[in-house]
């Protein structure tokens, strides 16, 4: 299993489906993906196309209905949540689209928290480089409600990052952010991937954050229609408006 | 784990704050009682105190102790009660952030450690205001106490360093008891949770909910089965243990009760659009509903079936007494000499007087293959034993009372269960000389209370003993002459107090109900704070966490009073619901004392304690109503717009 190890997470030919009888929907049909490492990968896609429901099964937070879901060359289908909580800990980090920090906790406190979590000691210094590393280093003892938008943000990729996971796992980032916000946390995210190899997935809707990432795949109806490589933003949007405009 | 905990303790305080006051009201109590306790333990009996007046002590300790128990037990339940219904409605609002939690990398266990965290961190708060509390309290009980009539005056609690750790141990015993439910549950939520905007609204019923709830339902309706044939003592622990299970059964169904109660209120509710909006919150805000109404279901069932069924026995009693004694009037005189004119007045056919006799007796008990010595000094008295055949429809176990000649003893009802032997000997003490008495009849328990232990003939006793004797005289009147003639005449002969046989009997019982009272409004007082407590704590949490849900109705159109005035509906049509239910409770609990009343009496002797229902509701009305505007006025402080568009 050599190629896994270029591989930071991969589906193969997944299935999801929620809801019984007829109310049953098909949220992934047969998609079978692979996230490259030291890449940044984002998945597009109209509403509805089954995106979140691909981010989710490929970080192990959603079970599939069928096929099998690799992270970081270890096989996570039906795991027991021990070591899915393992694996969160070491091998994944999440970004949110509305940041989810801990609002009674500071920055650092907050950074720090996945490493208490994983009973790993805690070093300060590790954490104030990583918040300086987002450019926050003097924004230590705020907490959430004292800092921007775009600050929580990059507060919450340090805290994702703090435990140098294989992948981090993105969801629509920028989705709550001005667009001079926005570009400094894709700028960050791009700062990662080419100077550390970071692995990333992203779902996004925004055509111009897709057109930071190397690769773009295109979802609709829960399969994958399309991929492009390093394209401009225009071109996704030309993409994604064919996808929205195809009779249903 | 312990920083996360006391910053979310510093962040949501206002949702344990309720559970905080619970913890240290519980503490307080459990403090000011023990420190009661050890006290009556420690309090020396004054030398040269009468024997009489050292059972009369032991008996005020005993009654004490008993109250004090029940305080604690009851207190102890309720606190744990707060404190879980609390954590889960925490539990529920913050599934997101125990997500988050999950998603960074926090295990299940921690999750679970989180809570215990909190729950620890209540405990000590609560059981540090507790303590302080508690001194006062403390004070407070023993004159409580000491009105009772259960402790002499000039009691006083005393102060033992060694109870702090039991005031500790007990704050923090009831938080974590408290919390197991919600951790568990805390340790369910599935970290996909943190990424939906809704989130896998939690299940209200949970298997665990089902199963008490169905459990506690089956058991009720059995013994509501059972007590419609029960015999009177039957029927009143049926009605007793009724009052409870009904109550846990309802308030763990409450989330399926309380939406089909609404269902039904929602013809009243249906008169306008805040009405209609009122009804809708009431079905879909079903766990806010439930935490609301399930502590009045528990206040109401308790209250009104525990005093309904006392009050019942009362009333039961007073019939008995009444049918026990064969007579018309019954005078109260002031001593035996005064007493024996009753007999030689005109128009009397009949009249026995019981004087209470200043001595001692003391017998050995027989019970299950123990037996032992005891002297017995209250509610000895001498008799005419034929005048007392006359006068009263006897109902001996055994011998007759015939036989009460000399030196003889009977067992009276409040002996009965004594296990002292007909035929064996017991020794008097009168008046300094001690004598052998035979025992030679034992009459039948009745429902009284501090019935009267022996009866001595009255030729036994030296007339000097007997002579301010506050005696009791029961009159048969002659056929023929007017009961209201023979009362003017006793009266006005200046013989004692004259009453009808059914004013002596509720006199009587008015005497003995009065201790019952006394401790029935201790455990009532403390039951309607806490609930207080508890539907205060509800109302609140729920303003709070609804102020989203009021910005976007006033967004949609409705003025901030209209908000406020649907949120009252709502909260006033959820009070109806829990008092509803807690009355069902409580008739379910009285049906069998009312079967029981017609088995024995053929008539209908139930106490409905109307009054106290009166109060609870006007009570519960005012407090859910003041809460629920208070809570929706702060919560529709801020302008609408400000509260949609921020996350969190």
């Amino acid at each position: 299993m050599t190629i896994t190890a270029a591989i930071a997470a991969e589906l193969r030919d997944v299935t999801r489906e929620y809801g019984l009888g007829n109310a049953r929907v098909r949220a992934l049909d047969g998609v079978s993906l692979a996230f490259p490492a030291g890449s940044w990968t984002a998945v597009m896609g109209p509403s509805g196309s089954g995106k979140s429901t691909l981010l989710h099964c490929a970080a192990g937070l959603d079970r599939v209905t069928g096929g099998r879901v690799f992270l970081a060359g270890r096989e996570v289908t039906g795991a027991p949540d021990r070591v899915l909580t393992d694996l969160r800990r070491r091998t994944m980090g999440f970004v949110f689209q509305n940041f989810n920090l801990i609002g009674s906790l500071t920055a650092e406190q907050n950074v720090a928290l996945p490493l208490r979590l994983a009973r790993t000691r805690v070093a300060r210094a590790d954490v104030r480089a990583v918040l300086a590393a987002v450019g926050l280093g003097d924004r230590l003892r705020h907490r959430p409600r004292e800092l921007s938008g775009g600050q929580q943000q990059r507060v919450a990729i340090a805290r994702a990052m703090v435990t140098r996971p294989a992948v981090l796992f993105a969801d629509e980032p920028t989705g709550a952010l001005d667009s001079a916000s926005a570009r400094t946390v894709l700028a960050l995210l791009r700062e990662m991937v080419d100077r550390d190899g970071q692995s990333i997935a992203m779902v996004t809707h925004d055509p111009a954050a897709a057109a930071w990432a190397d690769a773009v795949v295109f979802l609709s109806d829960g399969r994958l229609v399309d991929r492009l490589v390093r394209p401009s933003a225009r071109e996704v949007a030309e993409r994604l408006a064919t996808l929205e405009a195809a009779p249903c | 784990m312990l920083t996360l905990a006391l910053s979310t303790f510093r962040d949501r305080w206002r949702l344990f704050a309720g559970a905080i006051v619970a913890v240290a009201l519980g503490v307080a109590i459990v403090q000011s009682s023990l420190l009661v306790m050890v006290a009556t333990d420690r309090a020396p009996i004054p030398p040269g105190t009468t024997g009489r007046a050292r059972e009369e002590l032991q008996e005020g300790y005993a009654g004490a102790a008993t109250l004090l128990g029940m305080t604690v037990l009851l207190s102890a339940f309720l606190t744990v009660f707060i404190v879980s219904s609390t954590f889960a409605f925490t539990v529920a609002q913050r599934r997101r952030d125990l997500a988050l939690l999950r998603i960074v990398g926090g295990g299940r266990r921690q999750l679970v450690l989180l809570l215990l965290a909190e729950a620890v961190l209540l405990g000590l708060l609560g059981a540090a205001l507790g303590v302080l509390a508690g001194l006062p309290a403390a004070w407070a009980q023993a004159r409580l106490l000491i009105a009772l009539g259960f402790l002499p005056g000039g009691f006083a609690p005393v102060w033992d360093s060694g109870v702090l750790a039991a005031s500790f141990c007990v704050g923090i015993g009831v938080s974590l008891a408290g919390v197991l439910t919600a951790a568990r549950r805390a340790a369910s939520v599935r970290p996909l949770e943190a990424l939906r905007e809704t989130g896998g609204a939690a299940r209200v019923m949970t298997p665990a909910r089902w199963l008490s709830g169905l459990t506690a339902l089956a058991l009720t309706v059995w013994m509501v089965t059972l007590a419609q044939s029960a015999e009177l003592l039957g029927a009143m622990m049926m009605a007793l243990g009724i009052s409870i299970t009904g109550a846990i059964a309802l308030s763990a169904l409450s989330p399926l009760a309380v939406p089909l109660a609404g269902r039904a209120l929602g013809v009243l509710l249906r008169a306008g659009p805040l009405g209609d909006l009122a009804q809708a919150n009431l079905r879909d805000g079903v766990r806010r509903s439930a935490s609301t109404a399930a502590p009045l279901i528990v206040l109401v069932a308790l209250l009104l079936g525990l005093s309904g069924t006392l009050g019942s026995l009362a009333l039961l009693t007073g019939e008995e007494q009444r049918r026990l004694v064969a007579g018309d009037l019954v005078v109260t005189s002031p001593g035996a000499a005064a007493a024996d004119k009753v007999a030689t007045m005109p128009g009397v056919a009949a009249a026995s007087p019981e004087l209470p006799v200043p001595m001692s007796v003391t017998v050995r008990h027989h019970e299950e293959g123990r037996s032992w010595r005891r002297t017995h000094y209250a509610g000895i008295i001498a008799i005419d034993a034929a005048s007392y055949r006359r006068t009263h429809h006897l109902r001996l176990r055994a011998g007759s009372l015939a036989r009460l000649h000399g030196r003889t003893i009977a067992l009276g009802p409040g002996m009965a269960g004594e296990g002292i032997r007909l035929g064996s000997t017991v020794t008097a003490e009168i008046g300094g000389h001690r004598v052998r008495l035979k025992v030679v009849a034992a009459l039948r328990e009745t429902l009284e209370n501090y019935s009267e232990t022996f009866l001595v003939p009255r030729d036994l006793i030296p007339a000097a003993a007997l002579a301010e004797a506050k005696t009791h005289t029961v009159v048969q009147i002659a056929p023929g002459a007017s009961t209201t003639t023979v009362r003017a005449a006793i009266g006005a002969a200046r013989l004692g107090k004259v009453q009808t046989i059914d004013q002596w009997a509720d006199d009587r019982i008015a005497v003995q109900q009065r201790g019952n009272i006394g401790i029935l409004a201790v455990l009532m007082g403390m039951a309607g704070g806490y609930a207080a407590v508890a539907v205060i704590n509800a109302v609140l949490i729920a303003g709070t966490e609804r102020r989203a849900e009021f910005a976007t109705a006033r967004v949609t159109g409705l003025t901030r009073p209209q908000v406020v005035r649907a949120a009252l509906i709502e909260s006033w049509a959820v009070t109806s619901i829990g008092l509803v239910l807690g009355c069902a409770v409580a008739a379910g609990a009285l049906s069998g004392m009312l079967a029981a009343s017609l088995h024995a009496t053929g008539r209908p002797l139930v106490a409905v304690p109307w009054t106290l229902l009166a109060g609870i509701t006007v009570t519960a009305y005012a407090v859910t109503g003041i809460t629920s505007i208070c809570a929706t006025l702060a919560a529709t402080r801020p302008p609408p717009v400000t509260l949609l568009s921020s996350h969190d």
